[in-house]
């Protein structure tokens, strides 16, 4: 009865403010007002009750791959570009949290031949051309793997032209079950006999 | 003075003691390289530092004009990097004809295709524009990968040297 007298004043009256808990209070049935609009109140002003879940962050169940080592060899022609991509690549994997193991520059390859100077004879006179490969090894350890892929996706989209990367990853798997215990403890008792000769 | 003069005609002298000479080579005329090199003529004709440079000072004082991963140890690729340079260096050439101010440089990251080249104010902006994009799709289509052409007008050609 109190409820048909509210229903009725609600939609008679302009001068009764009608507010958002007072509109969800007509389409529902009515309890005892003031419960209702102070619940109705903090769950339409804030999402507190649940967690905020960012929809880049993926949550699976199957057990994350852990890596020993990373190993990333980085070549170039030019040790100036190699030098800036080394500052860039730790700086990233500090930033990371990502223990650092060692960081190796491997002496330069030089690639030589010689040919013929001229199109027809003159085999005396020849000219030579090289080409240089300087080498740069970083080496993180112990990884998981969606921290190796974000940093590997990171470090290789911003790898500079002319720069080419190798990488190689170290698992940590576990032992499988047959060979865990000794051989030797699972095979049965044998009595030793002796022999008389 | 006389004990100096004395014992300067006791030390041995080396100086014309005949195997100690230099002996000077010279080349003879047709063993001269002409690669990559502009010759010294008069003083009018015009160079870049591109240009005045020849190619031993490569990775010395001049950077690459083509940047790609063929040409290094244990990467494929070298020969048909090269053959698509050849070609979009021709087709900017023609592209925007006499308004190029130096020499192309290509860059390639991963499957993109980035060609970075200056040129004259010959053109009004609106004709760059159209000339830009007509050689992006058109390269695009042609190397069926993304290409991206950025383009630098400057007033003239930037003079290093007169030869």
């Amino acid at each position: 009865m109190a409820a048909g007298w509210l229903w009725r004043r609600l939609c008679q009256g302009s001068a009764f403010p009608v507010s958002y808990a007072s509109r969800i209070m007509q389409k529902q049935y009515l309890l005892p007002s003031s419960n209702l609009m102070g619940a109705r109140l903090a769950g339409s002003h804030g999402d507190t009750q649940e967690p905020k879940t960012n929809p880049l962050v993926s949550i699976s169940d199957e057990p994350e791959t852990l890596y020993k080592r990373l190993s990333i060899l980085v070549k170039g022609h030019d040790k100036a570009v190699l030098d800036s991509y080394e500052y860039f690549a730790v700086l990233a994997a500090k930033e990371l949290g990502i223990s650092i193991e060692k960081v190796d520059k491997p002496p330069k390859t030089i690639e030589r031949f010689t040919v013929l100077k001229s199109v027809h004879i003159y085999k005396k006179h020849r000219v030579q051309y090289e080409m240089r490969t300087h080498y740069m090894c970083l080496e993180l350890k112990y990884l998981t793997g969606s921290t190796a892929a974000v940093y590997l996706e990171y470090v290789q989209r911003n790898l500079p032209e002319g720069v080419a990367m190798e990488v190689k990853k170290t698992k940590i798997e576990k032992i499988p079950e047959h060979i865990q215990k000794p051989v030797w403890d699972t095979l049965p008792q044998v009595e030793e006999t002796e022999i008389k000769s | 003075m006389a004990a100096a003069a004395r014992a300067l005609r006791v030390l041995p002298c080396a100086l014309h003691v005949p195997s100690a000479t230099r002996q000077l080579h010279t080349t003879p005329a047709c063993l001269k390289t002409r690669a990559a090199r502009v010759r010294a003529g008069k003083g009018d004709k015009m160079v870049t530092y591109e240009q005045a440079h020849p190619p031993h000072y490569i990775g010395h004082r001049k950077g690459w004009l083509s940047l790609h991963t063929g040409n290094l140890c244990g990467e494929a690729g070298a020969a048909q990097r090269a053959l698509e340079d050849a070609f979009v260096r021709r087709f900017l050439y023609g592209t925007f004809p006499g308004l190029l101010a130096d020499e192309v440089v290509l860059k390639r990251r991963g499957n993109l295709l980035v060609v970075c080249a200056l040129l004259g104010r010959a053109l009004p902006p609106h004709k760059l524009y159209f000339l830009q994009g007509y050689a992006e799709t058109l390269l695009g289509h042609l190397y069926k990968c993304p290409v991206r052409l950025e383009l630098q007008t400057v007033p003239a050609r930037v003079p290093y040297k007169y030869l």
